[in-house]
């Protein structure tokens, strides 16, 4: 087998682009169902299928490469800026064809995220992705998942001809504000990158209009029983001037109707904790690109210091973690729940709560609507209940037709009693004597875990005077602290 | 007590509960129970039941009939489970079936009901996960084979999903420790069959190991994980380590 070429293995290319491509959130391949064919390899799932995790525990899902680590743009946060001195690769399209092909066959991958640093110029680079997925899909016959992160400021001829290959698109936003970007990334506009997303979406709404669909994107089958999701509201609705979607230059027109353009979505990423952006404005900004643009996924990347610079944060700053799972967690009641990003943060308080997740932070600020009566409540309130989600609130829905429901028949049905007891009543009953009273049960949700079950048979009226603060006690006493107590120092 | 057994086979199972159905002796007073039996109990009578293919024939086409398409699929499922409680659980929840009907799938307050759904999804994560996590490796003549451990029989779950996805290749999974595989030859239907020792180890002597793609795959998969955002305990929850057996990234 050929492997040797231009001086590099494929193995070290391959460990190259992976490394380069890694940072790079999205390996979801999610979003469209395909059947396979014979002669062709290769299907596609809905749901979205993981095929290994990795040390950080993030799936893996599709080969993460980049076409290429040559970059002439200089963003100050990215590992494969013009000013670092790297090692540098670039993949040929057959090179790329031949690793998906043979992983997929394998069941490693399962499909492919091409990704790419700006060789020579964006229209140099956009014509080499395009030559890749091409030839990946008409002499490879590969059927397969392809997610293409499209290089802003690439012609749109080229974005729309990728449209037809690949099932989904992205492009990433990186900094949610305009100012953020143009401190960091100097080469990129917002309004370049916002162009051919809006781009994107509009040949997305065509063809789904062809096909006698709706224009939007669907959404969770639960949402339909909301009444006011950010999808409902959206201010933008692109049903005025579409078209007949254009036919694939390379191929005569099928009968079996248009050619799908894009039909997983497109979807976009941020980095967070690079510049000073609080959470609210993170979240409304994902909020408005679900309603403007029609985005499938938002991803939040936490920030990872991988260069020096004076803008950015130094270099032993922790990546926000939490920060970002506080977020994805936000993202999935705006999605998911019918949330709004109005109702989780506002501008007086804007960062989310560190200690409670953002659903029981809201639900601890609006104990006027609680406890909800599980055997009568419609399905909206029920998403609103710390503990509940998706699946259980529907199952809940359908069981309770049968017969009532009991607290045992609720954790069985997968329902978080932990945190929902404080919300819920079953039969008009709660779970145990609790006072509805936000410090009480604030301190119970943060305190879960280590406090015995008693205490909420029993509940304390105030809390105990203590000299310490037990409920921060983070550093535990090591041997040295031991040897203190017994000579007396302390 | 009466307790009716059998051996771990479908047919077995529906045959067992036909004949449990008809001694007449009181849903209270029987048990029906899956062999290999480790304790005998005192006071217990244990009938052997063997697969009959009229019986079997009729307990399937009643459960879609009386219940529902559905509820016979969670009964399949629930018997590919390893658990040997699984036939009990079964025929608990055809009781109820019989009489409330197709509505039973969703009466999840009912322990009866609540037992089959865990079982059945557990088997279905399981065949999920493995839809995941089974690796092919490949042999001579380009025929890919994926040798898995499953604790549920899931391969029957397993093949229509892979043969959508490889339609136009030559792949089998072996099951190792149920010694039974699906094979799929190029643009044909799989089908499953039983391997004997001799096969088992004919297959072994023949497998390649000198893909060139191992090493590729092995060096991706490590080189694509963030060390700042190191964790393995999530690595574990995603993908738990009895999973990882024949995956080559851990190998």
């Amino acid at each position: 087998m050929e492997i040797l070429s231009e001086g590099l293995t494929l193995q070290e290319k391959l460990n190259i682009l992976a490394d380069a491509a890694k940072y790079d959130v999205a390996c979801t391949s999610s979003g469209v169902d395909r059947r396979g064919q014979k002669g062709s390899l290769g299907n596609s799932c809905a749901a979205g299928i993981c095929h290994s995790f990795a040390s950080d525990g993030r799936c893996i899902s599709l080969l993460k490469i980049l076409q290429s680590n040559e970059c002439v743009y200089d963003c100050k946060y990215c590992l494969n800026r013009a000013s670092n001195d790297r090692v540098r690769a670039t993949f040929t399209p057959e090179e790329i064809c031949q690793l998906v092909i043979e992983f997929y066959r394998r069941n490693y991958i399962e499909g492919l995220f091409l990704s790419s640093g700006v060789c020579k110029n964006p229209t140099y680079t956009m014509e080499l992705m395009y030559r890749t997925v091409y030839l990946l899909r008409t002499q490879y016959h590969f059927n397969g998942y392809i997610h293409i992160k499209a290089i802003p400021s690439a012609p749109p001829e080229l974005l729309e001809q990728m449209g037809y290959l690949a099932d989904r698109m992205s492009i990433n936003l990186e900094l949610p504000t305009a100012e953020g970007l143009k401190q960091l990334a100097p080469h990129k506009t917002q309004a370049a990158i916002l162009r051919p997303m809006g781009q994107i979406q509009h040949r997305i709404a065509d063809y789904r209009l062809a096909i006698g669909k709706d224009a939007r994107m669907e959404r969770s089958s639960g949402n339909r029983y909301l009444s006011d999701t950010i999808f409902d509201t959206s201010p933008k609705r692109i049903n005025e001037n579409h078209q007949y979607p254009q036919t694939r230059t390379f191929q005569s027109p099928s009968p079996s109707g248009p050619t799908p353009f894009v039909p997983a979505g497109q979807s976009t990423q941020m980095i967070i904790g690079a510049t000073g952006e609080n959470d609210y404005q993170l979240l409304t900004t994902s909020q408005s690109l679900y309603q403007q643009y029609d985005l499938k996924r938002v991803f939040y990347s936490a920030y990872v210091p991988l260069n020096e610079d004076s803008n950015l944060p130094s270099l032993d700053t922790a990546p926000p973690l939490l920060r970002e799972h506080r977020l994805y967690q936000a993202d999935w009641l705006l999605r998911y729940y019918g949330f709004h990003a109005e109702e989780l943060l506002s501008a007086d308080r804007p960062n989310f709560n560190v200690l409670l997740d953002p659903k029981c932070d809201w639900a601890l600020r609006h104990l006027e609507l609680f406890p909800v009566e599980i055997n009568r409540a419609d399905y909206a309130t029920l998403l609103k209940v710390p503990g509940i989600g998706t699946k259980s609130a529907m199952r809940i829905v359908q069981s309770r037709r049968t017969g009532a429901l009991s607290f045992e028949a609720l954790k069985k049905i997968g329902v978080v009693l932990k945190r929902a007891k404080y919300f819920i009543t079953c039969q008009g009953r709660m779970m145990y004597h609790i006072r509805i009273n936000e410090d009480f049960i604030t301190r119970q949700l943060i305190g879960e875990d280590y406090q015995k079950s008693w205490e909420i048979d029993n509940p304390q009226s105030y809390r105990q005077l203590s000299l310490f603060d037990d409920n921060l006690l983070q550093i535990q006493p090591d041997n040295a602290d031991v040897h203190k107590t017994v000579f007396g120092q302390i | 007590m009466t307790i009716f057994t059998c051996l771990d086979r479908f047919e077995d199972m529906m045959t067992c509960i036909y004949d449990a159905w008809a001694s007449k002796l009181g849903h209270k007073n029987i048990r029906l129970l899956i062999e290999p039996i480790g304790n005998l109990e005192l006071f217990c009578e244990y009938i052997h039941i063997d697969a009959d293919e009229k019986k079997t024939a009729s307990v399937i086409s009643s459960i879609q009939r009386k219940i529902s398409f559905e509820a016979y699929q969670m009964v399949y499922r629930c018997a590919m489970s390893q658990v040997p409680e699984k036939l009990d659980v079964i025929y608990r929840f055809l009781l109820l079936g019989f009489a409330y009907g197709g509505k039973v799938v969703q009466m999840l307050q009912h322990p009866a009901v609540i037992a089959i759904f865990e079982l059945n999804r557990k088997v279905l994560n399981e065949a999920h996960l493995f839809r995941e996590f089974t690796r092919f490796t490949s042999m001579q003549d380009d025929v890919l084979v994926a040798h898995i451990e499953p604790k549920s029989d899931i391969l029957t779950f397993l093949a229509p999903q892979f043969e959508d996805r490889m339609p136009s290749e030559n792949w089998m999974i072996i099951d190792d420790n149920r010694k039974t595989a699906v094979v799929h030859p190029t643009d044909c239907e799989f089908y499953l069959t039983s391997l004997s020792e001799e096969e088992f180890q004919r297959l072994e002597a023949l497998e390649d190991k000198s893909d060139p793609f191992v090493e590729l795959w092995k060096g991706f998969f490590e080189t694509i994980g963030i060390k700042e955002r190191k964790n393995y305990r999530c690595q574990r929850n995603h993908m738990p380590i009895w999973y990882r057996k024949h995956a080559t990234e851990f190998q």
